[in-house]
């Protein structure tokens, strides 16, 4: 039976792991590759780790940070988001270590790039990362670069070719890095009901984590600030998530005991 | 005793820093290189790829490496492909087009209908009696793909299901396909690739 996922979330700034609200504030966490290695130890399903000045300021990919991530020898899967913009930088954070990619800035700047994307490197790889916020009843789609928003309709959608991505990821960015406050109106407004969602952005509880899972086409919720501050605090929300359709807790054995 | 060599084909399409990190965490030796000499020098061969079919092909072509992987199975040395490396086993691929494959194992790639994707942590059942995979008959292990290697049944050693069951662990000999990450999949991964290794490389 195909499970659904529990996501670990690392956002990185100036190339540092922050705790972030509301992509507004930030304070410093450490290094990326010691949360990331933690998540790794403690049996994320997968990880997610979303550089957020990458593209504002057309830096492209971190991949001296995705090289260190992938010397790490991560044994769990590692999606990469954060200043792609072509197949040549596409297939290279490949190459370094992700297995798959979250777009942001791309939907914005150059959607059409998504269908050369997946054919270079298979639909399946390929995440639609869409900031968004409940407004005035209607779903509003956040531009990270000049914080402007638009009304995320069918007819903008359309225009997005997410036909070429295997999964979108809403984030709740008013609430992010507040606990236990995503706005669970936000999947039931998205126009796109086939499409397989991720979720994440003020998800910290296991009632809140259960009810969204609940949803036919969540297939995913990542949770970020909130893991960390105990040890293996994958494995305890898991652990009190019973009767949902995740994989049991895991707990690393030594890789010296194979 | 003498460390195992993993040759770990570059061609350019794989994720090659996660699977060599992945043989190295099992103590193995890799050396990663298109050079038909050093791949023949090693104990075992992995293909891992990621991306499109047709692309991984030509790819393969490029690097002159089609005729090599095809000999050195032919000659008995070990291989193992990885997710679209096990599919790239086949004899071809209907991926945006038909394309020829290895032709190694006999068998199409073919899309997943109806649900288009096979994303995330998903149980295997082992199906033959094979010591190198009953092991691990019953764990969950990652996947990511949107095609399957449709196999008869006399080369199919473990199974997944969505709406069907499909093949998702293939082998013939001593060339063996996994549809899923092994190297992704923690410990319930590298349990089965260190079985495999030892497994294909002990005669």
């Amino acid at each position: 039976m195909l499970k659904k996922r529990l996501i670990g979330v690392v956002t990185v700034r100036h190339g540092w792991a922050v705790q972030s609200f509301g992509y507004r504030r930030y304070l410093p966490l450490g290094k990326p590759e010691m949360l990331v290695e933690n998540l790794d130890r403690w049996g994320a399903d997968e990880i997610l780790v979303q550089c957020i000045d990458r593209s504002a300021k057309d830096l492209g990919p971190d991949f001296e940070l995705i090289k260190r991530m992938g010397a790490l020898g991560l044994s769990t899967p590692l999606i990469y988001g954060g200043g792609i913009r072509d197949v040549a930088d596409a297939v290279k954070v490949v190459k370094f270590g992700a297995d798959r990619l979250a777009l942001d800035a791309m939907l914005w700047a150059a959607p059409q790039r998504l269908e050369t994307l997946s054919r270079e490197l298979g639909t399946q790889a390929l995440i639609a990362h869409m900031p968004v916020r409940i407004n005035e009843h209607v779903l509003s789609w956040l531009n990270y670069s000049d914080r402007s928003e638009i009304k995320l309709n069918s007819g903008v959608l359309s225009d997005l070719h997410l036909d070429w991505v295997s999964e979108v990821m809403l984030t709740d960015f008013e609430h992010e890095g507040i606990a236990y406050s995503f706005d669970e109106a936000i999947p039931t407004r998205f126009p796109l009901l086939k499409k397989p969602l991720l979720l994440f952005g003020g998800i910290s509880e296991p009632a809140q984590i259960q009810r969204l899972l609940s949803q036919s086409n969540v297939v995913g919720v990542g949770v970020g600030n909130f893991l960390s501050y105990k040890e293996h605090a994958i494995q305890r929300l898991k652990n009190n998530l019973g009767g949902m359709p995740i994989r049991a807790a895991h707990y690393a054995d030594d890789k010296n005991s194979l | 005793m003498k460390r195992k060599t993993v040759g770990i084909v570059d061609y350019g399409v794989g994720n090659y820093a996660s699977v060599q990190r992945a043989f190295q965490a099992l103590d193995y030796r890799c050396r990663t290189s298109q050079s038909p000499e050093i791949l023949a020098e090693s104990d075992l061969i992995v293909l891992p790829g990621v991306g499109a079919y047709p692309a991984a092909m030509s790819a393969l072509h490029e690097c002159k490496l089609v005729n090599f992987l095809r000999d050195q199975a032919r000659n008995g040395q070990p291989m193992i492909g990885l997710c679209l490396g096990m599919q790239l086993l086949a004899d071809a691929s209907l991926e945006h087009g038909t394309t020829a494959g290895l032709g190694l194992i006999p068998g199409q790639v073919l899309p997943l209908e109806p649900v288009h994707w096979h994303i995330g942590w998903n149980t295997i059942e082992v199906v033959k009696e094979d010591s190198l995979f009953l092991p691990s008959d019953g764990e969950a292990v990652y996947f990511n793909h949107s095609y399957i290697f449709q196999v008869p049944k006399e080369y199919q050693v473990c199974i997944s299901r969505l709406d069907q069951p499909f093949a998702v662990g293939v082998r013939r000999g001593n060339v063996v396909g996994l549809q899923f990450h092994p190297e992704k999949s923690q410990t319930a991964g590298r349990t089965l690739l260190k079985n495999l290794v030892e497994g294909l490389t002990c005669a």
